[in-house]
């Protein structure tokens, strides 16, 4: 039995935790605690170092994800986490100004470790407000010279968090 | 930029708590206090640190050690310590929404550092709304 590491990133309130809530077989890790700035306006809570949940595929290969925190001042633990990570699911949420700037900016941001493995993209709350259509983030990653997989997701769903896990492990297995 | 704020009056509170602090024991060469989602609000500082990466590290490191207590069937973190070749740096919670953390040289005594983190506490958690 193989085992491998995938790492979920993306901006605070795009739903990390709650992605590796939805398909976790065991009950989630959580480092959650009380926002105090701005983003207490959109969540109460926000993840300090890490969420960590575990999911057997078919093939009894073990998954292991491990959530970063959003914000940028976490960018320590981001590097801490991606050592040793096979993939990454960059989660970009649509109700933000300009998502395609978050997506490039986690894109460059983790470079080095997408470099040396891959990424795949989830778009959450597309359906709340006018956001770039799917081609529009299919270019910017042509422009970065980038070819990955990008899904319009509801995180709450353990089909859709499954759908952006096995497209991941696919990009990996045959790149 | 954190919504906590610290009156100039409190402040002043601070200052002078970690003034006792740094006399208690002189190894003692900084004391931040910090939000729990990792701003930093009031800090003395003896020697150049970037208060800003140490309040959201130590916000990690205090969320890591409460969650492994949790993990481990532990209750009520106490205290997360950073034992280094040089020193020590110990974390704990202050009030529901911030971190106190204490960065000492390896000659403090540990028990010494406890005793004088946790009456720290006691004070500042008094004063500070």
């Amino acid at each position: 039995m193989s085992e491998i590491k995938i790492i979920i990133t993306g901006t605070p309130g795009a739903g990390k935790t709650t992605a590796i809530a939805a398909i976790s077989e065991t009950p989630p890790v959580r480092t959650d605690t009380a926002t105090t700035d701005e983003l207490s306006e959109v969540k109460e809570q926000t993840t300090v170092a890490m969420d960590f949940g575990e999911l057997t595929l078919e093939d009894d290969q073990k998954v292991f994800l491990y959530g970063t925190p959003g914000q940028r001042r976490f960018e320590f633990m981001w590097k801490i986490l991606v050592q040793g990570g096979l993939g990454l699911i960059i989660l970009v949420d649509c109700t933000r100004e300009d998502p395609l700037a978050d997506m490039k900016m986690y894109l460059e941001n983790f470079s080095d470790f997408i470099a040396e493995t891959g990424a795949v993209i989830g778009l959450v709350k597309r359906d709340m407000t006018d956001t770039p259509p799917l081609d529009e983030f299919y270019q910017a990653l042509n422009q970065q010279g980038l070819m990955f997989p990008v899904f319009e997701v509801d995180v709450r769903e353990q089909g859709d968090v499954a759908l952006m896990i096995d497209a991941l492990v696919s990009l990996l297995e045959y790149s | 930029m954190s919504q906590v704020r610290i009156s100039e009056n409190g402040a002043q509170f601070c200052q002078s708590v970690f003034d006792d602090m740094m006399t208690q024991s002189d190894a003692v060469y900084g004391v931040l206090i910090s939000t729990v989602d990792g701003h930093d609000v009031v800090k003395c500082f003896k020697q150049d640190m970037p208060a800003s990466k140490l309040a959201a590290m130590m916000s990690s490191v205090l969320a890591l050690g409460e969650t492994v207590a949790i993990e481990a069937d532990q209750q009520q973190c106490r205290y997360v310590i950073v034992e280094n070749s040089n020193g020590y740096i110990l974390t704990l919670r202050l009030k529901e929404k911030l971190v106190l953390t204490v960065i000492a040289r390896a000659n403090a005594n540990l028990g010494m550092l406890h005793s004088i983190t946790r009456s720290a506490v006691e004070k500042l958690a008094e004063k500070l709304k």
